[in-house]
């Protein structure tokens, strides 16, 4: 069992460093995700590295795309849908993006000046058809963040996103949509002398939209999404964080999404291994030893089976990590590896 | 003119063979037997069976291995195990792809080949005697029926000596199939009386003892 014990400190000398120094290293990263299943410490993560990010950039953006937002509580603080300083911070922001609101605003925002009750007919159509793309209200409330972005230049930004299924398919959208746009619009150039005979020579719809607006505002959206899905796809701007726990489901999820990420063509190298346990020689704690084994099983397979990433192993702390000097303490452990006390 | 004869009949005996045998089967067969030569496409044919077989091998690999166990393995080889997928369905429809095309340019060239010079020759020789008939032999309907359409009278023309050997053709291949399914017929039954006569002395064997 003290062979147990001491495996922390006995590590498999691959030259690779086990912290995300490189991370902060790589000056050129302009996006950042952070993600993993369910309740691994995506967020508790994510704060973590922005909080060291911080140190060493002129300004850095933590945004939540999890619907169910844990920034507010992991920071104490509230935050919206407006970028905000995180109290005791002059260089770091965060903000909580809902990604269902979003799509309500961009239709509303859509029939300008038309009642509600005139989203019938078309207007509900083209409201369903909106919602039927997969990936829409994670890429609207993208949009957002890029309006955001843009206007604010901070020079980097974390993504704290939702658990796996649902930022792959983030991942994905702009592709997704890219397809659908560009037939779009091939039908519109096509068909469109014939929709304006129906419409009326302005081609306004019934609910007081107007159809060549709709198709420039969507084209704008393709552009920008096509923009950012290029810079995601170069390793310099973009690294995705992987976040897990040393049990089976946890890896497993995390090697599908390797993997999937990896057919995106979005680069990955570091890895989280959170809340391991380090008991102290001798403790009589049976569920603690047990439990110990059985992580130390699974970190030697991901060790193994990712030898060329930066695998960083995270304790797990008696205490709840919440509130500015907790993160701080909990953020040294990326970069400087965890030793466990004797 | 012999050889127009000759034409004629060989071109109905393969058109008759065909329809016999079946142009999917001799579309396969052919296939097969171009894809045994050393050819380019026979090699890309034998790489994906080749990857089949790795792929399988991978798979009861996977399957033996527990991911819960050896997860660094079991990983490993799932990696192998997906890529290995990719690249054979990728493949497949390639491959699927260019058999189809064999199979289209056969079943042109194979319908040029009968059908078309099976309606051509009648076409452009209609008015070529085969052959002549006897003089005095026959009355005249029989002659002019012989010359039909366009021939001299008092020969063969191209059209009745192409109804004449597709007759004898379908004679002979119905001949011949159905005295094979005769022999057939033949040989199950006297099969069949074979075995009743052997269970018939088993019974016997058996009441024997049962009477001792």
């Amino acid at each position: 069992m003290s062979e147990d014990n001491t495996y922390a400190v006995v590590r498999s000398e691959d030259g690779l460093e086990h912290s995300l120094q490189s991370i902060l290293d790589q000056k050129s990263l302009r996006w950042i995700f952070v993600g993993g299943k369910g309740g691994v410490g995506k967020t508790t993560t994510s704060c973590s590295l922005a909080i060291q990010l911080a140190k060493v950039r002129r300004s850095v953006l933590l945004i939540s795309t999890d619907p169910a937002h844990n920034l507010s509580d992991a920071f104490s603080q509230k935050f919206g849908k407006e970028a905000r300083l995180v109290d005791g911070f002059d260089n770091l922001s965060a903000m909580e993006i809902d990604p269902n609101g979003s799509i309500q605003d961009l239709l509303a925002g859509q029939g300008e000046g038309a009642d509600a009750a005139d989203m019938g007919g078309i207007g509900n159509m083209m409201q369903d058809l909106a919602f039927a793309i997969p990936g829409i209200d994670e890429a609207m409330s993208f949009a957002e963040v890029l309006k955001q972005v843009k206007s604010l230049s901070y020079e980097t930004i974390i993504f704290d996103t939702a658990p796996t299924g649902h930022t792959l398919r983030f991942l994905q959208f702009p592709s997704v949509l890219e397809k659908a746009l560009a037939k779009v619009s091939q039908l519109s150039s096509q068909y469109g002398p014939l929709l304006s005979g129906f419409l009326g020579s302005n081609g306004s719809l019934p609910n007081g939209q107007n159809l060549n607006e709709m198709m420039e505002k969507l084209e704008t959206l393709r552009a920008t999404i096509s923009e950012v899905n290029t810079q995601f796809k170069d390793e310099r701007l973009t690294t995705f964080v992987c976040v897990c726990i040393p049990e089976f489901l946890s890896l497993y999820e995390t090697e599908r999404m390797i993997q999937e990420l990896a057919t995106y063509g979005i680069d990955t190298h570091s890895i989280v291994v959170n809340q391991l346990l380090f008991p102290k020689e001798g403790s009589d704690c049976e569920q603690c030893t047990a439990r110990r084994r059985m992580q130390v099983k699974y970190l030697e397979q991901i060790d193994e089976l990712y030898e060329d990433f930066n695998i960083v192993w995270m304790p797990l702390l008696t205490e709840e990590i919440r509130g500015k000097q907790r993160l701080e303490k909990f953020s040294e452990m990326l970069i400087k590896p965890y030793v466990p006390p004797k | 003119m012999p050889s127009l004869l000759v034409a004629i009949f060989v071109v109905e005996l393969v058109v008759q063979l065909v329809n016999s045998i079946g142009a999917a089967t001799i579309n396969s067969l052919i296939w097969r037997a171009v894809t045994s030569l050393p050819v380019p496409i026979a090699q890309e044919f034998a790489d994906q069976r080749k990857k089949q077989k790795e792929y399988l091998a991978v798979r009861r690999e996977l399957q033996a291995t527990s991911s819960q166990d050896q997860f660094a393995k079991w990983a490993k080889l799932r990696r192998q195990h997906d890529k290995l997928l990719e690249g054979l369905e990728k493949k497949k429809t390639a491959l699927d792809a260019s058999r189809a095309k064999f199979d289209s340019y056969l079943t042109t060239a194979r319908l040029i080949s009968t059908r078309g010079v099976q309606w051509f020759l009648p076409f452009w020789y209609s008015k070529e005697p085969i052959f002549w008939l006897p003089y005095g032999w026959f009355p005249y309907y029989v002659e002019w029926f012989a010359s039909f359409p366009r021939a001299p009278i008092g020969s063969v023309s191209i059209v009745v000596w192409q109804w004449a050997c597709t007759g004898m053709i379908t004679l002979i291949i119905e001949t011949v199939v159905a005295a094979y399914g005769l022999a057939a017929t033949v040989g199950e039954k006297a099969q069949k009386q074979a075995v009743p006569a052997g269970t018939a002395k088993v019974g016997d064997a058996g009441e024997t003892t049962k009477s001792r």
